[in-house]
């Protein structure tokens, strides 16, 4: 039985990648969380029917609840083999703009939480023989960009994280896949960039199959790199 | 079923860190630690004692709630030498086969583990070849030993427990120290035949500061296998 979980699944890149993992044969429980229910549900109707799916209502700057989350899926499912951090957050500012909220919600989404919730699913999947991780970083987090600090630091965090944790988990057999995609098609874009033409750019779906790909590829060569994924057509 | 005496009392003089060994990390990750990543999947241990210094068992329960939360275990104060450690394990140990082994050999195998617990004979060591020239003698030679003959002793190590107790009983009232239980046993149980299993020159002990230097390269490309 193979358990996935998938945060950030009610929309953009979770949602994409969602939709592709539940036409997987290697997957029996996908576990969707994000906060918004009409959107989990609507990825849910978009998915195969053939894969068991649940979706939880969670906020993940919630991280002291990450742990409870965690413990109550495993008890479920008696394993969680996938954890896929996809949920994201983008408030870019000037340096003398930005607040300490600001700061702090980006890292507390983007980097706290998606740590606190690999920490906890990881205890699980050390018992088990095989298990793998996505993080969905951003070429933000290699390459600067004016205006970006705190997003592009956060994801810079999570490469980091990623790159660190593919080491000390490798004896776990566990691999750690770090995704960094380049200008894609979602809502996030979308309002950042209004005025730019979503058709122009990389699609969700074109993440979600990088992901897809990373995760059925038994060689797992690519673990433990911060992985570019590019629309070549740009 | 098997008891499982792990030895961490060491106080690691010679190595040159404050904290006693077994809690110096290679490759981030305490040597105590190394250990119990290979023995808790094994289904043949039911009993896991720990011989620790006492100061050091909040250190411990921390590290098996937050790496093995439901591990079950009891911890043991060690005692002023290695024999008096295993002494003091040896009398809670409700199995007829106990298995010992020392936290300053964290490159020890899952498999290793279980190849001396299935092995058929009940006492059973490891032991690696001895690669270099050994002389009896210290300020001068007294004498040539074969190393062909002779035997590398590691741990783990295999026996039945009814049979080391009473061996230690005969050596505690010798007040005869050993540096490790196969050469004990050998000595008060001679009707007893011990098994050397072929060892391998990774299961280092960790003794010398270089020692954890050459420890981070044996956990890359033995235990991870991976490459740079
Ligand atoms: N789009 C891009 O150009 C781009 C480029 C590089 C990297 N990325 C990264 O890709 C990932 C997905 O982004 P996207 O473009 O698909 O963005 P999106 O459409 O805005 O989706 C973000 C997802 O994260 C979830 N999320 C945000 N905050 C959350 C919270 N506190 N608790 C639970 N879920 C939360 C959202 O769910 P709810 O709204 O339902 O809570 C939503 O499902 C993010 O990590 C993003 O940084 C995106």
């Amino acid at each position: 039985m193979t358990t996935v979980i998938i945060t950030g699944a009610s929309r953009g890149i979770g949602r994409a990648t969602a939709v592709k993992l539940s036409h997987c044969s290697q997957v029996d429980n996908m576990v969707l969380i994000a906060t918004n229910y009409d959107g989990l549900l609507e990825t849910q109707r978009q998915m195969s029917s053939g894969v068991h799916s649940e979706l939880i209502v969670f906020d993940l700057s919630q991280l002291w609840n990450i742990d409870q989350m965690v413990q109550s899926i495993y008890d479920k499912y008696g394993s969680i083999d996938w954890l896929l951090n996809i949920a994201g957050y983008a408030d870019p500012q000037l340096l003398l703009d930005t607040t300490i909220d600001n700061l702090s919600q980006t890292f507390t989404v983007n980097f706290f939480s998606m740590a606190i919730l690999t920490k906890a699913v990881v205890k699980f999947m050390k018992l088990n023989e095989q298990s793998q991780i996505v993080n969905v970083a951003s070429t933000a987090g290699s390459t600067p960009r004016p205006g970006w600090s705190a997003y592009a630091a956060s994801k810079a965090a999570v490469i980091n994280f990623s790159e660190t944790l593919s080491e000390e988990l490798a004896e776990y057999h566990i691999a750690v896949y770090c995704v960094s995609p380049g200008r894609t098609a979602t809502d996030l874009r979308k309002r950042l960039a209004p005025e730019e033409d979503p058709t122009t750019i990389m699609q969700p779906e074109d993440v979600a199959y990088t992901i897809y790909t990373l995760l059925t590829d038994e060689t797992q060569c690519l673990a433990g790199q911060d992985l570019i994924v590019r629309n070549k057509k740009m | 079923m098997v008891s499982f005496i792990l030895l961490a009392a060491g106080k690691g003089s010679r190595v040159e860190q404050k904290m006693p060994k077994q809690y110096v990390s290679i490759a981030g990750k305490p040597l105590l630690l190394h250990v119990l990543d290979k023995l808790t999947k094994i289904q043949e241990i039911d009993q896991l004692i720990i011989c620790c210094e006492l100061e050091y068992s909040g250190l411990i329960d921390t590290m098996i709630a937050n790496h093995y939360p439901g591990l079950a275990y009891e911890l043991i104060e060690g005692g002023a030498t290695r024999q008096q450690s295993v002494w003091h394990g040896l009398q809670v140990c409700k199995n007829e086969t106990v298995v010992i082994h020392e936290a300053a050999r964290p490159f020890v195998r899952t498999k290793d583990f279980l190849r001396l617990i299935q092995d058929e004979m009940p006492n059973v060591i490891y032991g690696a070849d001895i690669p270099f020239t050994v002389l009896k003698g210290k300020e001068f030679v007294e004498d040539v030993l074969k190393r062909d003959e002779l035997v590398n002793v590691q741990l783990p190590q295999k026996f039945v427990t009814s049979r080391l107790k009473e061996a230690y009983k005969k050596a505690l009232a010798n007040k005869q120290e050993f540096t490790e239980d196969a050469g004990l046993f050998y000595t008060y149980c001679e009707a007893e035949k011990i098994k050397v299993l072929k060892g391998l020159q990774y299961n280092i002990k960790v003794t010398y500061p270089i020692d954890f230097l050459v420890g981070e390269v044996i956990y890359r490309e033995y235990i991870v296998g991976r490459e740079e």
